[in-house]
């Protein structure tokens, strides 16, 4: 033990030395490159098979699109598609395709190619998860009348079908080359596992500006492989990284004071924050603990009493938005401005409880059958927002009686526990919303899913107003009139406000540090967020 | 003269620890949150955490803790080595061979790994205390091969000793000679095992806390308050974050010179 001891305190040593060392490292930048940090390495460069975060970004940067959503407006733009054409009855796409595209080796692209891309994008050997988005997509067909033509036929109208084609990459005909050879911005050049994925100037990208320059500006974008805040900090204050998308408030905070030019707090983000109770019947729990995350009273109680503007001023320093239903304000189209939830009260929430059968004696609350109310709350290390808010919480509902423990456990060990053993009793965790349409939320909100949290993979509706979720749901999703559609979801969203399934706690500001030195960045809150025009974007040597 | 001064030392600051905890108007678990990251005030000497928390009270409070749960965990482990040590000595050559190969595999094994799996199989409603005391009755029951080796090695010399064999003769029964006579002289080896065990269970602690495995919140522990020292926003914003680490090495480097000081005289 006397050795282990002095170990710990040469191990400490040597753990700092390494990383002053590693703060020292970082790839050369080459003239006129990008650079920034994803935090892990992409499990593929393969477009069609994209699942993680990371290969999203490397498909975003490479990959050439029909349409594109425009991240500032949120509308679709023509890509390599120069127009396209939905029919009246939603079941037929016409794209018409630029004249005198090509491949970044140089080779002609012409609906041959496109026709490949998507049919390979439906394939079910592809296993695309964008393919799932068609809803029937082995009954999707592709036609190719001419070399600039593309129809595709859908065996039923999509809603916001265009949307998807922002994330079918169109790549040569028959020669599926993992980024090597694409008809976006950048193409694939250099990877090493752990370290970067290095993308240079693809030279026969089809946009210029409209002052005639040849796009992107950048000669290439070097994507560092590094999950370490601190380190990432250090080398965006040093002008190794352009940019940081997302850093956590304390880090925001220390961003403005040294660099107060570089960093912007864009307002809500479509993110949540939550916290819910486990109900579903296959969890290991005592049958009187799901009694009190059944009943309703109880969760309203709970969301009564928790403050949510000191959730966002300390737990987020001020970057975040008080949170009471699912869709943020910063989603104007769908947020329902006329929505009631329970507001902060701590004697009404006491009434609730009392209304529900629970009492207080001292400083316990107890049930009706005298079970003392006590339960933990799962969430994820590592993430020093979410256990300061835990912390919060903990206090706000010991002023109710009841006893809460924090228990904070790495990702894959929450998952295992929320997803398969179905091993907690309430979790606070956040949900990233890519896109404002609410029919992205559809396996959150349909019982039968397994994503449907509270209970997942319900064989029939275990709530009547679950099984209303569940018909608005699907009514938004296949009715074709916009009014129709927001009266759903307003619905939807008034139901979960009521019945408080997911207690909503705060939307997270989107934060964003850019370097002064990098021009032509517009800011926008949807993911990639601002290098969303990336092929605009410059650096300009020496201004600060 | 030389142990008088850390000793002294030690003993104001467990004092000081006490008296801080004891007559603070603050609770360690307090929120106060229109005091968040507070510099040192009349109300907050050493100013308050990111939740509002009076960070001089939850330095004093992990002192305690750390101090009291080390200390008992050492004694635990120092006694079942004790033990363990002595069973085998004072067994057939077989049965001693069994017994340290026990030792031996346990001596193997990943501790910090087994410490993190047997913190983890704790049920998640495990109150802070209950995961206080099973974070240091774990390191407890992981601590002891090493010094059991020790001890049976000590135990087998003083077994052969021409005093054990004139007590036998005497008629002294196996037990009671360990215990007048055998345990005594074994002293001077279990001590500096018990003294060593204190340090290395109060960093074992923070190394667990700081895997977030340790004492569960609130209630204040090295291992999480030095999470802290993971964050550069925060050690910007307060010098006081650094209150934690100070304490804890003043105090290891005096555990440590107890230790020292007593394998000195042994």
């Amino acid at each position: 033990m006397h050795s282990q001891l002095r170990a710990s305190f040469v191990f400490a040593g040597a753990m700092a030395l390494t990383t002053i060392f590693a703060l020292c490292q970082a790839a050369p930048r080459q003239p006129g490159e990008l650079a920034w940090a994803i935090h892990y390495d992409p499990k593929t460069f393969d477009p069609a098979k994209v699942d993680d975060e990371a290969s999203e970004m490397v498909r975003y940067l490479t990959g050439g699109v029909l349409l594109r959503i425009n991240r500032q407006t949120q509308t679709l733009e023509p890509q390599l598609a120069e127009s396209f054409h939905i029919s009246l009855q939603g079941t037929s796409i016409d794209f018409k395709l630029r004249d005198g595209l090509r491949f970044s080796d140089g080779t002609a692209l012409t609906s041959v190619d496109v026709a490949w891309s998507l049919r390979r994008v439906l394939a079910p050997a592809t296993q695309s998860i964008v393919a799932a988005e068609f809803l029937s997509p082995t009954q999707v067909t592709v036609d190719t009348p001419d070399n600039l033509t593309v129809r595709v036929h859908l065996p039923k109208p999509v809603i916001g079908v265009g949307n998807i084609f922002d994330e079918i990459a169109i790549e040569p005909a028959n020669r599926p080359s993992e980024g090597r050879v694409t008809s976006g911005p950048f193409i694939v050049t250099d990877y090493k596992r752990g370290q970067y994925v290095r993308l240079s100037r693809n030279p026969n990208y089809w946009r210029r500006e409209a002052s005639r320059d040849k796009l992107p500006y950048a000669t290439g974008v070097r994507l560092d492989v590094l999950n370490n805040r601190e380190q990432e900090i250090a080398l965006f204050l040093r002008g190794e990284y352009d940019l940081i998308d997302g850093p956590s408030a304390d880090h925001f905070a220390m961003l403005s004071q040294k660099s107060p030019h570089s960093t912007r707090d864009l307002g809500a983000s479509l993110n949540t924050e939550q916290i819910w109770f486990n109900q579903s019947s296959a969890a290991a729990l005592p049958e009187f603990e799901r009694a009190w995350f059944l009943n309703r009273g109880f969760r309203v109680a709970v969301s009564e009493a928790i403050h949510r503007a000191d959730l966002a001023r300390i737990a987020y320093d001020g970057h975040a938005t008080p949170a009471f239903g699912f869709i943020s304000p910063a989603n104007k189209v769908w947020h329902d401005n006329e929505l009631t939830y329970p507001h902060e009260s701590a004697a009404d929430a006491n009434r609730m409880l009392s209304a529900s059968g629970f009492h207080r004696s001292g400083n316990q609350l107890y049930d009706s059958a005298g079970h003392p109310v006590k339960f933990s709350i799962l969430t994820n290390a590592g993430n020093p927002s979410r256990q300061k808010m835990a912390a919060l919480i903990q206090q706000d509902l010991a002023a109710l009686g009841m006893q809460v423990t924090i228990v904070t456990l790495d990702f894959p060990a929450l998952i295992e526990r929320l997803m398969k053993k179905q091993d907690y009793e309430a979790c606070l965790l956040g949900l990233s919303n890519a896109e404002p349409d609410p029919s992205s939320m559809m396996n959150m909100w349909l019982s039968s899913s397994p994503n449907h949290q509270w209970n997942p993979s319900e064989k029939t509706p275990a709530t009547e107003w679950e099984a209303e979720i569940d018909r608005l749901m699907q009514l938004q999703a296949s009715s074709p009139l916009q009014r129709d559609r927001k009266a759903a979801v307003d619905r939807v969203q008034q139901i979960v406000a009521d019945q408080q399934p997911f207690i909503y706690l705060v939307y997270p500001n989107v934060l964003q540090a850019i370097s002064p030195q990098l021009r032509g960045v517009q800011a926008a809150i949807l993911s990639p967020g601002p290098v969303w025009n990336v092929e605009s974007i410059r650096r300009e040597e020496g201004a600060r | 003269m030389k142990k008088r001064i850390p000793g002294a030392i030690l003993l104001l600051l467990i004092l000081a620890a006490a008296l801080t905890v004891w007559m603070s108007r603050f609770d360690y678990a307090f929120q106060d949150r229109e005091a968040i990251m507070a510099p040192s005030t009349a109300q907050h000497w050493a100013g308050t955490d990111e939740v509002g928390r009076d960070r001089m009270v939850r330095v004093a409070a992990a002192l305690l803790i750390g101090l009291t749960g080390a200390t008992a965990a050492a004694a635990i482990t120092t006694a079942i080595a004790a033990l363990f040590g002595l069973l085998a000595a004072f067994s057939p050559p077989w049965m001693a061979k069994i017994l340290m190969f026990v030792s031996d595999v346990f001596l193997s094994l990943p501790w910090l790994f087994l410490l993190m799996m047997a913190r983890s199989l704790l049920p998640l409603t495990a109150s802070p205390m209950e995961t206080a005391v099973t974070t240091f009755l774990v390191l407890a029951a992981l601590g002891w091969p090493a010094c059991s080796r020790a001890v049976y090695g000590g135990a087998v010399q003083l077994r052969n000793a021409g005093w054990m064999i004139h007590g036998q003769a005497c008629g002294l029964k196996t037990r009671q000679l360990i215990r007048i006579h055998l345990l005594p002289q074994l002293r001077p080896l279990l001590l500096p095992q018990f003294l060593i065990c204190v340090p290395a269970f109060i960093v074992a602690e923070a190394n667990l806390g700081a895997l977030g495995l340790g004492v569960g919140e609130p209630l204040p522990s090295w291992g999480a308050m030095l999470l802290e020292l993971d964050n550069s926003a925060l050690l910007a914003g307060s010098h006081w974050v650094f209150l934690p680490i100070a304490l804890l090495v003043v105090v290891l480097l005096i555990l440590e010179s107890f230790t020292t000081e007593v394998e000195i005289n042994a």
